[in-house]
């Protein structure tokens, strides 16, 4: 089987609901996407999600007539062949994207889902909820954990860092929230790189006098391994970090100098394969890995194969629209199919649709950080968030 | 598809060269191994093969956590082989049984999809760096130069290693000897040696250095013990070659402080107690590093069909690199110093019915139903 061609398609999706995080408290809810099509001589195509796609057509050119079933030799050339530039921006996207389309075509030739291509013993994710929150009102919040919470998800993630008492009072609605699930629901939150790390240490500390905290994501800048130690020594929850990386070369000074507790791993690290790479890495030192969220729940099929994953992020804010797919949550657990591949399917009419009248609605890429960030705390205006408006 | 039964046949094999290090200096005798197969209800039989010591374990381990499992949800069954006997004890033949049995596993998830394994594995250069393994220390020069010389002349080696750790003056020699036997085929041949943790940290220091003054040694094997990781660090900071340890380790839990400590410059991954899986994740986590990763030798040379998956592979050691070697016929062939991966189904190892009868030692033991 040898591998013929491809169509990228590079599309605005308009979500059922916005977005937002310290860097964006006042939210988006356009975001771009990317679909890739890998076609075969064999009349199987290979599909997979990603962002960006304009590195595709050089990357192209270094598996053009391979054969789809030697992915991992093929992600050995293109990750060579992008060796001088490096493998980043651009470059992953396309890489990345490549990857998952090549192992989506691994699972389809056998006819069965990537989990088992992968060698998972069943297609069964622990998920938890993220609710990428900072752009909903106290009522929506409790809204968006209960309603995880009914589908059995007893672990939920809070994006905080610009305002600590409003902070506190969420994260006890979202432990209310998440109360029907677990009498300990586990909390995490997530600063997505707004604090210094002293910073930090005093408002995680501040937030454990009276919760008690699983992890906190990004309390320093990614490749800040001197602060993130520094945090992680200092507080009592783990650390969590490496979902803005690109690839296991990035990860490895955050094992090595023990900067990292939990490691955030996604399929736009490298594609399955690099994905795979990082997960084997953290669990040589004992280090559990935490998927990342996306479409569809689509990298729940690797997830499913990794030995130290902990749990999968669940966002779920209608971003699917021209997607079909069968997943879905039961008593806490990303349930997958047996379908072949990713289990996914475009809906080609609706993806035209978006192409050809792209929705209108707020978007801020390529999502630019605050102000202040690293240096001083801008809380946010009554403008920006609901929760400041008053009643 | 799901396993229905497990049988282990011990055997021993042909007497082959002497084997011995500098442990044991006569030589050792020949060791008993083990035919494992794994049946299903599709028909298809996954085949590992072991030391005769893991037959128990295997049985215990089989029967316990695979039977009715699907072979293709292998990292998965690794995991709960892993975590099922995570507290029972036992040591290597317990670690070795599970390799065995998952080397079972994927033979079976190759053969089930109807490929060898290196495409099952994603391998897209089924071409892999090889070196000659030592004929052992008993042998004579005469041995020695005969060995390296004819392998070197019909395989095309370009590299080689020797066992080292006996006497000082004979070691330079027998180096000498070595070079002077792959020099026809190859004007740079890459020299290895394996000290086999003979030697404490300041002696092989003292010992390597003398070797350096006449010969650039690419690296050295087990210049100390095993779980040394302060003395193995020692010797690459006081040695021009790099260091190569890790086929001694049971486990990938072993390697921890090897990596956090950047103990070993070549990290080395056997099929005995890495299986196929264990394999994968600790070729991943030295990938990571920046770690080149050495294979030592394996049984019809089918590591060859990992190696070539792996993105960080330097070399792999052939100690027996013919088609038919007593038991069985591999598939993996060995060709101007690289490894070839051929094309049958699952790992390529074919197990002779006849050559298994003659040299089976105790009868074959196993539960279930075997096809």
């Amino acid at each position: 089987m040898k591998i013929t061609g491809y169509r990228i398609e590079q599309y605005l999706m308009k979500m059922d609901r916005a977005v937002g995080d310290s860097n964006l408290p006042e939210g988006v809810d356009l975001m771009p996407g990317s679909i890739l099509f890998l076609d075969t001589d064999e009349n199987v195509t290979g599909m997979a999600l990603g962002y960006g796609g304009g590195g595709v057509a050089t990357l192209f050119k270094a598996i053009e007539g391979a054969d789809p079933q030697e992915a991992v030799g093929l992600w050995i050339k293109m990750n060579d062949w992008v060796h001088k530039g490096g493998n980043e921006g651009e470059a992953n996207a396309a890489l990345s994207i490549i990857d998952v389309a090549l192992w989506d075509l691994k699972a389809k030739i056998a006819g069965e889902p990537v989990w088992r291509t992968l060698g998972a013993r069943e297609g069964r994710v622990k998920a938890y909820a993220s609710g990428l929150d900072y752009c909903l009102s106290d009522e929506e919040l409790f809204a968006f954990y209960r309603r995880m919470a009914e589908l059995g998800v007893d672990g939920g993630k809070l994006k905080v860092g610009l305002d600590v008492q409003a902070d506190l009072r969420r994260l006890g609605i979202m432990r209310e929230a998440l109360s029907i699930a677990s009498a300990h629901p586990q909390l995490m939150i997530d600063s997505n790189e707004y604090w210094s790390p002293k910073q930090a240490v005093r408002y995680i500390r501040k937030m454990e006098e009276r919760f008690d905290l699983v992890w906190v994501e990004e309390p320093a800048r990614r490749w800040d391994y001197d602060g993130l130690r520094l945090v992680s020594q200092q507080v009592s929850a783990a650390v969590a970090t490496a979902e803005n990386i690109n690839s296991v070369a990035d990860v490895y000074p955050l094992i090595a100098n023990q900067a990292v507790d939990v490691v955030n791993v996604s399929a736009l690290h490298s594609g399955v394969t690099g994905c795979r790479q990082i997960a084997h890495l953290a669990h040589a030192f004992d280090l559990p890995v935490s998927m990342m969220n996306c479409q569809a729940n689509f990298m729940a099929q690797i997830a499913a194969a990794l030995p130290n994953h902990l749990s999968m992020e669940v966002v779920d804010p209608g971003r699917e629209h021209c997607l079909k797919f069968d997943n879905r949550i039961e008593d806490g657990f990303i349930m997958l199919s047996e379908a072949p591949g990713f289990g996914i399917e475009v809906d080609e009419a609706k993806l035209a649709e978006l192409k050809a009248n792209p929705p209108k609605g707020k978007g801020r890429f390529p999502f630019p950080r605050r102000e202040g960030a690293g240096r001083y705390i801008v809380p946010p205006a009554p403008e920006e968030v609901p929760w400041r408006r008053g009643p | 598809m799901k396993i229905t039964g497990v049988e282990v046949t011990p055997f021993l094999p042909p007497a082959g060269g002497p084997k011995s290090h500098a442990d044991l200096h006569r030589g050792a005798a020949r060791s008993a191994s083990c035919v494992v197969e794994l049946s299903t209800d599709a028909g298809l039989i996954g085949v590992g093969i072991g030391s005769e010591e893991v037959r128990e374990p295997v049985h215990r381990i089989a029967t316990a956590l695979l039977l009715n499992e699907d072979p293709r949800g292998v990292t998965g069954l690794w995991e709960r082989m892993v975590n099922g006997e995570s507290r029972s004890g036992g040591g290597r033949p317990r670690t070795d049984a599970i390799a065995v049995l998952d080397l079972a596993l994927w033979d079976l998830k190759a053969k089930a999809r109807g490929e060898p394994l290196w495409k099952t594995l994603g391998a897209s250069r089924p071409r892999v760096n090889v070196h000659v393994g030592s004929p052992g220390i008993p042998a004579s020069d005469e041995t020695l130069r005969e060995w390296y010389g004819t392998l070197a002349r019909d395989f095309g080696f370009r590299g080689a290693i020797l066992r080292v750790g006996g006497d000082p003056e004979a070691d330079l020699r027998r180096l000498g000897l070595m070079r002077q036997a792959l020099l026809p085929h190859s004007p740079e041949p890459a020299l290895m040696i394996d000290a086999a943790e003979c030697w404490s940290p300041k002696e092989a220091i003292r010992r390597v250095r003398e070797m350096e003054r006449q010969f650039d040694l690419t690296w050295v094997q087990e210049p100390a013990r095993r779980w040394d990781f302060l003395g193995l660090k020692r010797v690459s900071n006081g040695i021009r070659a790099a260091v190569c340890a890790g086929a001694g380790l049971a486990t990938r839990c072993d390697f921890l402080p090897h990596f956090h400590h950047r103990a070993l410059d070549v990290v080395q991954v056997a099929h005995g107690s890495a299986g196929i899986t264990g394999a994968l994740q600790l070729a991943d986590a030295a990938f990571g590093f920046e770690l080149p990763v050495a294979i030592a030798p394996s049984p019809g040379n089918f590591y060859a069909h990992l190696a070539a998956a792996l993105p960080y592979c330097m070399s792999m050691e052939v100690v027996d690199p013919h088609a038919v070697q007593g038991v069985f016929t591999t598939d993996v062939a060995i060709e101007d110093g690289w490894a070839v991966v051929g094309d049958r189904p699952g790992h390529g190892l074919l197990i002779d019915r006849d050559a298994l009868t003659k040299s089976s030692i105790g009868r074959a033991s196993g539960v279930g139903r075997v096809a």
